[in-house]
């Protein structure tokens, strides 16, 4: 009788704990997506010195406190961009939980409606604007620190001191040993400035920028991606290029003679972020966040962009020694002041006709 | 005969019988008549997949990027094609693949021919093997490793330049132009053109060049009066196989054009990726597809499908 009575109890204790656990996961969602966790997440990154800054400094750190492994997805930026787009159009779950990208790229994704909304992040709080997207309304994604478009250079062939002008890249005795981005990106209002025109010219009088290309197409530059600046300064095939400083930073650490400097004119700043594609099933969607949200934080932002040599959005981290009082790390807003910022909405709306421009200039 | 033998049959024969019992249960007699159609079904599926990826792209190719939600238009429009017509870099863009790749042709087939024609012909068997060895060893390192391998050779202070500054010359500019990309090209169509002319040649029989040799030509008359008229169908086939290729590639212009000598696939993957504007890129595709089929038609309209041992 009081086996009976003791078997009795403890299903009531077990009824009453599942009931318990259930009401508490009804009022909890969160609570049943957190304790579902993903094997992995994968996160689109690029290769190099960027992919082992991401790894070192967000990566493992996340993995260690998760238990999550994080898989960087080297694809390219642009290739990953329809497949994503295709996935959340065709109801397909998307390729990847967390896309590494430039902010223009993200905002044009935002445009098409396929980003997750990062607004609940706790770790939002207290970023610098920086972090904001610009003309989006809330977090369809997340900027994550500012970077520069420097202008490198092998200091060999610069003896009397670095270049001061973006006009040196004119130069007939630079002819063929100078580098572009292949899209001009990163250079294009710099050329306008270096044209003769001013700011206020951007986007509406590119005309000065474009007879800038129109010159430099005569010295004969190469145009390439990050990983082809690296291959020619190391070969010692160009002399100068418009490049960004995690680049130029990168060789010179793998001890490649190379420098760089920010010219008169100035030089492009910009912002990379985070986003998250719509379509992913829910518990892992609840993980990409929590993976952005850790990139937010100072321990994360702190190893991540020192190991860029990049200002984070997390403000009060103090720059990496090698780039204290370096122009190519913006902290306060006179550095800014020295640099060139369009607004990504800018650069959305205006980036396909300059980029039609500069092919139609240097593809002639 | 033993009745045994009738009553056993070895095991072999029985799995045939039951096989056939199968295959013409599954494929009656009455339908012998479709079995050629059976077995090009797989070909015909192939191409009809690709036939609707073609609709598709068509049916892209007439929308117009709206760039404030960086998606298609509803409305049908010939905008891109405008576009492509009003942007002179396009057509400088076209004009110079189309000429890369009948330099590339001429080229490759002036080089694969006398190859082609030394395999089949030597007598020494070491010869044979060593050029076997020689165009197959390429042929299986990938065109973006073979790209590479180039920048090392010919870059500004690769090897060929290094050696000529030893020797107090001045260094070359063997990369990151127009003639490094056909270069590479005609390097890497080289295996191609090579295997499509060998059974060309392969089918003239040796007693042929003989016959003319004993009527009195010479090797160089007998060559170019017999060999080179049969080997035709050869010549074409590789024509037509290493002029499509050199139009449509898209590795080496990118790696040894430099950024400045880009070809018409390189303009599409930009406005696909680059510019993510799927109409642009599907209309230029669909300008490539069109140029590229007109051309092949031009081909076999000149020299007759025949050439390829096609009835006609």
């Amino acid at each position: 009788m009081k086996n009976r009575q003791q078997i009795k109890n403890m299903q009531r204790r077990t009824a009453l704990k599942a009931t318990a656990a259930a009401a508490g996961a009804l009022a909890f969602p969160s609570l049943l997506r957190a304790n579902d966790k993903p094997k992995e997440l994968i996160v689109r990154a690029w290769g190099g010195a960027w992919g082992e800054a991401l790894k070192a400094g967000v990566a493992d750190p996340f993995t260690a406190a998760t238990g999550i492994k994080v898989r960087l997805d080297f694809t390219e930026d642009n290739e990953i961009k329809p497949k994503i787009w295709s996935a959340v159009d065709q109801g397909r779950i998307p390729p990847i939980h967390v896309n590494w990208d430039t902010s223009t790229n993200a905002t044009i994704s935002a445009l098409r409606g396929v980003t997750v909304d990062l607004s609940d992040l706790s770790n939002l709080e207290g970023l610098l604007p920086l972090a904001k997207p610009a003309g989006l309304e809330g977090y369809p994604l997340v900027n994550t620190y500012a970077y520069v478009y420097v202008c490198a250079y092998r200091a060999e062939a610069f003896p009397d001191g670095p270049p001061t002008s973006w006009k040196t890249l004119l130069d007939p005795k630079y002819k063929g040993r100078i580098a572009l981005y292949d899209d001009g990106i990163g250079f294009n209002p710099i050329a306008v400035i270096a044209g003769g025109g001013t700011f206020e010219d951007i986007p509406d009088n590119m005309e000065p920028g474009y007879e800038f290309y129109r010159q430099l197409k005569a010295n004969e530059p190469l145009l390439g991606e990050d990983s082809d600046f690296t291959t020619w300064f190391q070969n010692g095939e160009i002399d100068m290029a418009c490049t960004i400083s995690v680049n130029a930073r990168a060789a010179r650490q793998n001890g490649i003679d190379v420098q760089w400097t920010v010219p008169e004119e100035g030089c492009k700043v910009d912002t990379d972020g985070l986003w998250i594609p719509k379509g992913l099933p829910e518990n892992e969607e609840y993980w990409a966040k929590e993976f952005v949200n850790f990139a937010l934080s100072r321990e994360a932002q702190e190893k991540w962009c020192s190991l860029l040599g990049l200002p984070p959005v997390f403000p009060g981290i103090a720059p990496p020694e090698d780039l204290i009082g370096d122009p190519s790390y913006p902290t306060e807003a006179e550095d800014f002041a020295r640099l060139v910022s369009v607004p990504s909405p800018v650069l959305v709306e205006n980036q396909p006709k300059w980029f039609a421009k500069f092919n139609e200039i240097f593809q002639g | 005969m033993p009745k045994r033998t009738l009553d056993r049959l070895p095991l072999r024969w029985t799995l045939l019988d039951k096989l056939e019992a199968i295959a013409r249960f599954l494929w009656p007699a009455r339908l012998r008549g479709a079995t050629g159609w059976l077995f090009i079904t797989p070909a015909l599926l192939l191409v009809g997949v690709l036939l609707i990826g073609l609709g598709y792209m068509i049916e892209y190719s007439l929308h117009e990027l709206d760039l404030s939600t960086y998606r298609l238009k509803d409305a049908y429009t010939l905008d891109n094609y405008v576009f492509l017509v009003e942007q002179p870099v396009y057509l400088r863009v076209l004009l110079r693949t189309l000429l890369a790749a009948t330099l590339v042709t001429a080229m490759t087939l002036f080089l694969a021919f006398p190859y082609a024609y030394l395999m089949v012909r030597t007598p020494s068997s070491a010869l044979r093997k060593f050029l076997l060895v020689s165009l197959f060893l390429p042929f299986f390192i990938g065109q973006v490793v073979r790209a590479y391998g180039w920048l090392i050779i010919l870059g500004k202070e690769g090897i060929i330049n290094t050696v000529l500054l030893k020797m107090g010359l001045p260094a070359l500019d063997l990369i990151y132009n127009y003639g490094a990309v056909v270069f590479g090209l005609v390097q890497y169509m080289l295996p191609f053109a090579v295997l499509l002319i060998v059974p060309a040649i392969t089918a003239i029989g040796e007693d042929i060049e003989l016959a003319a040799e004993s009527l009195g030509a010479n090797w160089l008359r007998a060559f170019w009066h017999v060999v080179l008229p049969m080997a035709r169908p050869g010549l074409v086939g590789a024509g037509v196989v290493v002029f499509t290729l050199s139009m449509t590639d898209f590795a080496m212009p990118e790696i040894l054009g430099g950024g400045t000598t880009d070809f018409i696939a390189s303009a599409i993957y930009d406005s696909f990726f680059q510019l993510s504007n799927s109409g642009l890129g599907a209309a230029l595709s669909i300008v490539l597809v069109t140029l590229g089929s007109i051309l092949v038609a031009i081909v076999f309209r000149l020299t007759g499908a025949g050439t390829l041992s096609i009835r006609q």
